[in-house]
């Protein structure tokens, strides 16, 4: 996805330098046109517009480039507090991951569960004599 | 994959906390042992980052749940050296206290050095917290409950403080109790899914418990009902939420005498058994919700929780939140209903 996305946009820059390039040759050879012609006929020549092919591929180029920075994004998150909810308790940190495979960093799980989990209040002496016996279970069953 | 360290690691299963604890030495060997909290030094070294304290504050927890003393001791060292002795750091030093305290002669002193900090500031909240905690550590409820109601009498938009009420009151066998305080949390934090959840939790605990009487426990029920339909309103696919759904039908269908009631004999009953007209339209608001919709209800939970169990069981992508023991009891409730269904 990401590497489709990358050509696309590079493909479309090309495409804009090349008419700008297109756009900047044109111009001066215009003027140059316009020089000589004047010091040998001097009348003046109405300014010409571009060619309607430089015009086109400018707007196709932008068009492209749009397109490829739009695949390029990261998926949308929900803004719907129950959509919001829901991905949380059902995808977990897999589901507000970047297009790096990183976990956003704003990504806090249930904003809620402290009021749950009390971390100030942890009975410390309690939880560690449950991972001790924990650690004791595990021993047994390996044996 | 280990969890992320930013977020509190308290209420993890072992296996994660011990793969928390085993980062340690890596997270205290890759971050400077000394951050510069002047402008000039700031300058020199790398911008510190908020995250960097949380994840000391959290290794700290889970280090100590480990039995690993060393690395905490070296995370609380970093946080006095940025922080100095403020309060919350002083309450960290006392949870590494309390966790090396080998008899209650030393808790005592501990409790003696939170008592001293108290006298000093009788407001500092951190500080308080751990008292609590070290009360009903010791056994010492009645004092913890009191010491809470005390900090919320100052302090009454603490949920987190609330919550701990609620606990405390439950682990009494106190449901009226608990459930006012749950309530309180709800009011502080009306979207907080897993807190309606809870709440539900609580008042089916209280109706199934001995000693409820019938109104008591339509009106448990149905309160139940409600808040765990909420919890499911406010987060879609909340395994919770239609676990407690579904445990609440299969309790109101067990206890068959209110089951083959229809709506207008329950009312009835209602208004047979209360002889103050005030009381009435509060107890009818509480009525259970017709079987049909009970019925319903159920559906779409089964529905769900076989959906979820089917999803997590094959560790499809999108479906890997949810907890291994959450998973297996919704199975185990599911199996369970399943031959009763047959039977009918």
């Amino acid at each position: 996805m990401t590497l489709i996305s990358k050509s696309i946009t590079a493909f479309g820059s090309l495409l804009l330098a090349h008419a700008c390039y297109s756009a900047q040759e044109h111009s001066a050879l215009q003027s140059f046109r316009a020089a000589t012609s004047a010091a040998l006929t001097s009348t003046p020549t109405a300014a010409t517009s571009l060619p309607i092919d430089i015009a086109i591929e400018t707007v196709v180029a932008i068009l492209v480039i749009l397109i490829g920075l739009v695949l390029g994004t990261s998926p949308l998150r929900p803004i719907q507090w129950r959509e919001w909810a829901g991905k949380i308790e059902r995808e977990g940190e897999d589901g507000f991951k970047d297009n790096k495979g990183q976990v956003n960093r704003d990504y806090m799980g249930n904003p809620f569960d402290f009021i749950e989990g009390r971390p100030n209040f942890v009975d410390i002496r309690k939880q560690r004599k449950e991972f001790a016996e924990w650690v004791k279970s595990q021993g047994q069953q390996q044996k | 994959m280990a969890p992320s360290l930013i977020r509190s690691p308290v209420q993890l299963p072992p296996v994660e906390a011990l793969a928390l604890s085993q980062q340690a030495p890596a997270i205290l060997q890759s971050s400077p042992s000394t951050v510069s909290s002047s402008a000039l030094g700031s300058l020199f070294s790398a911008a510190e980052k908020p995250e960097l304290w949380i994840q000391y504050e959290n290794l700290i927890l889970s280090s100590l749940r480990t039995g690993d003393d060393r690395a905490a001791q070296e995370c609380l060292d970093r946080l006095v050296a940025r922080f100095g002795n403020n309060d919350r750091v002083k309450a960290l030093g006392g949870l590494i206290k309390e966790a090396q305290a080998q008899n209650n002669g030393e808790l005592e002193k501990i409790l003696k050095e939170y008592d001293q900090m108290l006298e000093e500031n009788n407001t500092n909240l951190p500080i308080m917290k751990r008292r609590i905690a070290l009360l009903r550590s010791m056994g010492r409820l009645s004092d913890a409950a009191s010491a809470l109601v005390q900090l919320l009498d100052f302090s009454p938009t603490d949920s987190e403080a609330w919550s701990e009420l609620s606990d405390l009151y439950f682990s009494q066998g106190l449901y009226p109790q608990a459930i006012y305080a749950m309530e309180e949390v709800l009011i502080l934090a009306p979207n907080a899914w897993n807190v309606h959840a809870r709440l539900g939790e609580l008042q089916y605990m209280a109706a199934t418990a001995s000693g409820a009487t019938s109104g008591s426990y339509q009106k448990q029920m149905a309160e139940a009902i409600k808040r765990f339909s909420r919890s499911i309103e406010l987060c879609d696919d909340y395994l919770r939420g239609y676990y407690g759904l579904k445990l609440v039908r299969s309790a109101v269908g067990a206890a068959k005498m209110i089951w083959l009631l229809t709506p207008s004999q329950v009312t009835k009953r209602l208004l047979n058994d209360n002889t103050k007209p005030a009381k009435q339209t509060d107890d009818e608001d509480f009525s259970l919700p017709d079987s049909n919709t009970i019925e319903r209800l159920n559906e779409l939970a089964t529905a769900k929780l076989a959906e979820i169990v089917r999803h997590s069981s094959a560790q499809d992508r999108g479906w890997r939140g949810y907890g291994a023991a959450e998973v297996a009891a919704a199975r185990e409730l599911l199996s369970e209903d399943a031959p009763s269904g047959i039977e009918r």
